[in-house]
């Protein structure tokens, strides 16, 4: 990945250098002196070295997001001083810091994989109870990942782009078409529609006219249930149209108007207001865990 | 000017960012020290005890989900630091837990926060390690697990916190059915609604923050949360300024008008929106200024146009 | 008659009706008379806004659970893109299926389109699949900060060819950063659509197709002029289908059927098979909701007569 940056900059050098393995035996080097260092360090240090750990990993961030970019840079240019260079630097570490979290995200699947394997493998061996779902579950993961691979296998060679043309597949594309399309697919399909059912009785249950609250609550999802049905809003719209005989004040109260009136009034500021709350209490979430302020566990 | 480039790029947003953090950690300097700060009445965690009490009285598990955060962040430590909360409790009562993860380092980050508790409370002998569980990242064979769990184990109170997407109303539906108490909490606010028609008792937008800051009265905790509230005060008085401010604008007219971050003298014309102060204070523009730089003699000219 | 047996209908019941309500329908060619919403007005202005030739980003973050809203919303907005020659380059952030389940829909669709008569949609001349990027906060900061950069290494199947880099194809030639593109479109049922804007808002027109539920949230975006438009649900997607068959103020605003103060003419492809899901689907939608509606006046009733009845049975 390194090597195809075509611009050399700090992260990267010219493909088999050497000073490109320098570069790579030395932070290896350095991760296993970390990993070392973290097993053997006593207790109460741990707590002080994931706090710095922490910090300089959400530092890149913050000065990312506060520290001057460049402005109108060019590819060829050099930074005007200190305070540009760091802006420089912190623009062309983007790419790779971006990836690291990319590969620490994609081994997160890999510890998924571990952890069910993990599971369902002890539960067979020990026979526990409903271990049979667990042969299933197996069963089905190892198919999709052999067809899933030997598909994407099939596809990097001359032939890929051929592949696209059900006309041209091979078994295991149409193995991994079976498993993927026909099963996988339908079954979130179902799954998402099994929402509608529990929608209907959320709604049944749940929209009483109990309090002044409730029934204002009733009275506009009614007008906003309304007017997303083209035929009802259509006829109430002509309805008004006709009665107003060029009347604009009449002309509000046609449902398609009433609708976007509480949509653009009510909901959006509504809306706003709770994303500003919800924005702000992230923000200070992300500085307790940033300072190691947060004590995850919340002891009393 | 050195860095005169930089005044008109958004320096304004980066200000109000500031004064933010600013205001959580004065608060929680004042926290830290003492000042007893005070936080309203949030019903939904009010009836954290009563949930588990009724659990434990009817012999059933207390089931919580932290949401379905791709990866360890904000959200889910905070759901993870609700469900330590609900744990302590659990423990002390003897009740049995179970929480279902949707990532892999959610599960273990929950294993660990667990297993602290448990020994914290010196229950260490009441810890399942199996009460702690990986279901699946997937949206819908979660939302199919934890549906499955919640019917097979009956549970008497569910905690559903942290980001809900669709299958929100899977899980409060399947909870209801079966008469189970819920307290829930979506930071996507498209979910609540589901959850206010399906849960016992819901905590909207940022009560979710405040719960932590509620049940443990921590200084650092209350003192963020009073620092927020100022936050939502300052942004309260700046939309006040901006309305009247920009109402004021609207009723003018304007002979200049700033493109590129450069004014140009118009003909008068009626002010619109973008001709506002506030508008042009938040809103940074692109100065289409050049800015002499040494040049790199081991790198190629750009094309025309390149740079940005 | 019981207040309470109104208000307590077993669920099985409720759930069979239901689903008789909304598989009827589908059997009857019913039509529903649709007057599109401004924010898909919008968005389809905006579509066609595009030169040929031109290449546009698409997020396609959508799956199979929701293909139900987001392929009718995928499939309105390709056609005019595959009728117009405009080239996207796509990529996804919210899940692994993501890149298949519309590389599947696009295969489809492109089939109709030749057999329209319309010129093949090819890969890596006029799309390209730059892939999946498991962390979309990341990805989309990437993308914002450096697209170049972010997309380096990816890799795409040229006909006939082992995998080449993406920026070795036509869509993305000379593409440096996201600047570059006349659009990014995100189709999602995820919270990527908010993590786009956060963070790639002021360097390209953004564009949403979203869910129906995601509606409210979008409209915040929608209305404070961040996005250049966006469709919303089952609705949306009726709305481009009926945009793609009758324009705006098309074939003048006289005799236009769907009429707009904002914008000229803007034509649409009649004569063309631009029905689609939302056409199919939306009667159902309408059954399905007067059912609910239904049931939430019966449900009251019920509650009313209880109300009464217990009063009455106090009294005595």
């Amino acid at each position: 990945m390194l090597a195809q940056v075509e611009v050399p900059t700090f992260w990267s050098e010219p493909y088999n250098s050497p000073a490109l393995w320098t570069k790579l035996v030395v932070a290896l080097l350095i991760g296993l002196a970390v990993l070392v260092g973290l097993m053997y360090a006593p207790v109460r240090a741990r707590r002080p070295i994931v706090a710095v750990v922490t910090f300089f990993s959400g530092l890149y961030w913050v000065m990312l997001y506060a520290w001057p970019i460049p402005i109108n840079r060019q590819d060829n240019q050099l930074p005007n001083g200190p305070v540009e260079a760091v802006g420089f630097w912190l623009k062309d570490s983007n790419s790779v810091i971006v990836s690291f979290t990319q590969i620490l995200t994609a081994l997160l699947f890999g510890l998924g994989i571990y952890s069910l394997l993990r599971i369902h493998l002890q539960r067979i061996v020990k026979t526990q109870r409903d271990w049979g779902f667990s042969v299933v579950l197996l069963a089905c993961m190892s198919l999709m990942v052999f067809f899933g691979y030997a598909d994407w296998n099939s596809r990097l060679g001359e032939r890929g782009a051929m592949l696209d043309n059900p006309a041209n597949w091979g078994f295991v594309n149409f193995g991994r078409d079976f498993l993927f399309e026909g099963l996988l697919q339908q079954m979130d399909a179902a799954m998402f529609s099994v929402i509608a059912f529990y929608i209907l009785s959320a709604a049944y249950r749940a929209f009483r006219v109990r309090s002044v609250e409730a029934t204002i609550l009733l009275g506009t999802a009614l007008i906003v249930i309304l007017s997303l049905m083209g035929a009802v809003s259509g006829l109430w719209d002509d309805t008004i149209r006709s009665a107003a005989n060029g009347n604009t004040f009449i002309l509000n109260f046609q449902l398609t108007t009433i609708a976007d009136w509480i949509r653009n009034t009510f909901q959006t500021s509504s809306l706003r207001g709770i994303s500003f709350g919800v924005g702000i209490g992230l923000l200070a979430m992300g500085l307790r865990i940033w300072l190691s302020l947060e004590r995850t566990g919340g002891s009393a | 000017m050195a860095g005169e480039q930089y005044l008109d790029t958004g320096w304004f947003g980066m200000l109000v960012t500031l004064l933010l953090a600013v205001f959580i950690l004065v608060n929680i300097r004042r926290a830290k020290g003492g000042k007893d700060l005070f936080i309203r009445r949030i019903a939904g965690l009010n009836a954290i005890d009563e949930a588990i009490g009724r659990a434990t009285e009817m012999g059933r598990p207390v089931l919580m989900v932290p949401g379905l955060s791709d990866t360890v962040n904000a959200i889910a430590v905070q759901a993870i630091n609700i469900f330590a909360y609900v744990s302590r409790i659990a423990a002390r009562f003897a009740n049995p837990i179970l929480i279902c993860c949707y990532n892999a380092a959610v599960y273990t980050l929950a294993q660990e926060v667990i297993r602290d508790v448990y020994q914290q409370e010196g229950l260490a002998d009441r810890y399942d390690q199996d009460s702690v569980r990986f279901v699946s990242d997937r949206q819908f064979a979660f939302a199919a697990g934890v549906s499955g769990l919640i019917l097979r184990e009956q549970t008497a109170a569910t905690f559903f916190m942290g980001e809900f997407y669709a299958e929100s109303l899977i899980f409060a539906e399947t909870a209801n059915s079966i008469g189970s108490i819920q307290v829930a909490s979506s930071t996507e606010a498209t979910q609540t609604p589901f959850f206010i028609a399906a849960c016992d008792y819901v905590l909207i937008g940022d009560e979710f923050y405040a719960a932590s800051a509620y049940l443990t009265r921590q200084p650092v905790l209350v003192g963020s949360l009073i620092g927020q509230d100022w936050g939502k005060m300052m942004i309260m008085v700046l939309l006040t300024l901006g309305t009247i401010v920009n109402s004021f604008t609207l009723t003018r007219e304007v002979t200049s008008e700033k493109v590129d971050g450069v004014f140009n003298t118009i003909p008068a014309r009626k002010a619109k929106l973008d001709d506002s102060p506030f508008n042009q204070l938040i809103k940074p523009s692109k100065p289409k200024i050049i800015v002499e730089r040494p040049i790199d003699p081991t790198k190629a000219a750009p094309a025309a146009g390149g740079g940005n | 008659m019981d207040g309470n047996k109104l208000q307590s209908i077993p669920k099985p019941i409720l759930y069979l009706l239901l689903i008789l309500v909304t598989t009827i329908p589908l059997f009857a060619d019913l039509s529903v008379p649709n007057k599109p919403q401004d924010a898909a007005i919008d968005l389809y202005a905006e579509l066609m806004k595009l030169e040929p030739g031109s290449t546009i980003l698409i997020a396609s973050d959508w799956t199979g659970s929701t293909r139900g809203e987001s392929k009718g919303a995928f499939r309105a907005i390709m056609k005019i893109l595959m009728r117009r020659g405009v080239k996207v380059a796509f990529y996804s952030s919210a899940d692994p299926q993501a890149p298949r389940v519309y590389q599947d829909a696009l295969t489809e669709l492109n089939k109709e389109h030749v057999a329209e008569g319309g010129k093949p949609y090819e890969r890596w001349s006029d799309w390209v699949n730059v892939g999946f990027f498991p962390n979309a906060e990341a990805a989309t900061n990437g993308i914002s900060q450096d697209l170049k950069g972010a997309f380096t290494g990816r890799k795409d199947f040229p006909p006939g060819s082992v995998p080449k880099d993406v920026f070795a194809s036509p869509v993305l030639e000379g593409k440096e950063k996201v600047e570059d593109f006349k659009m990014l479109l995100v189709i999602t049922a995820s919270k990527t659509s908010n993590i786009t804007v956060e963070r790639i808002y002021g360097k390209t027109p953004l564009a949403f197709a979203v869910t129906g539920v995601m509606v409210p949230e979008t409209q915040v975006f929608y209305q404070a002029k961040q996005l250049v438009g966006f469709s919303g649900g089952l609705k949306g997607v009726l709305d481009l289908e009926t945009l793609l068959e009758t324009g705006v103020n098309y074939p003048d605003k006289a005799t236009a059927k769907v009429k707009s103060e904002k914008y000229d003419t803007i034509e649409g492809f009649p004569g063309k098979k631009n029905k689609g899901q939302g056409t199919k689907y939306y009667p159902t939608l309408h059954f399905a909701l007067a059912f609910m509606i239904l049931l939430v006046v019966v449900g009251n009733v019920g509650m009313i007569m209880s109300k009464r009845q217990a009063a009455a049975g106090g009294a005595k």
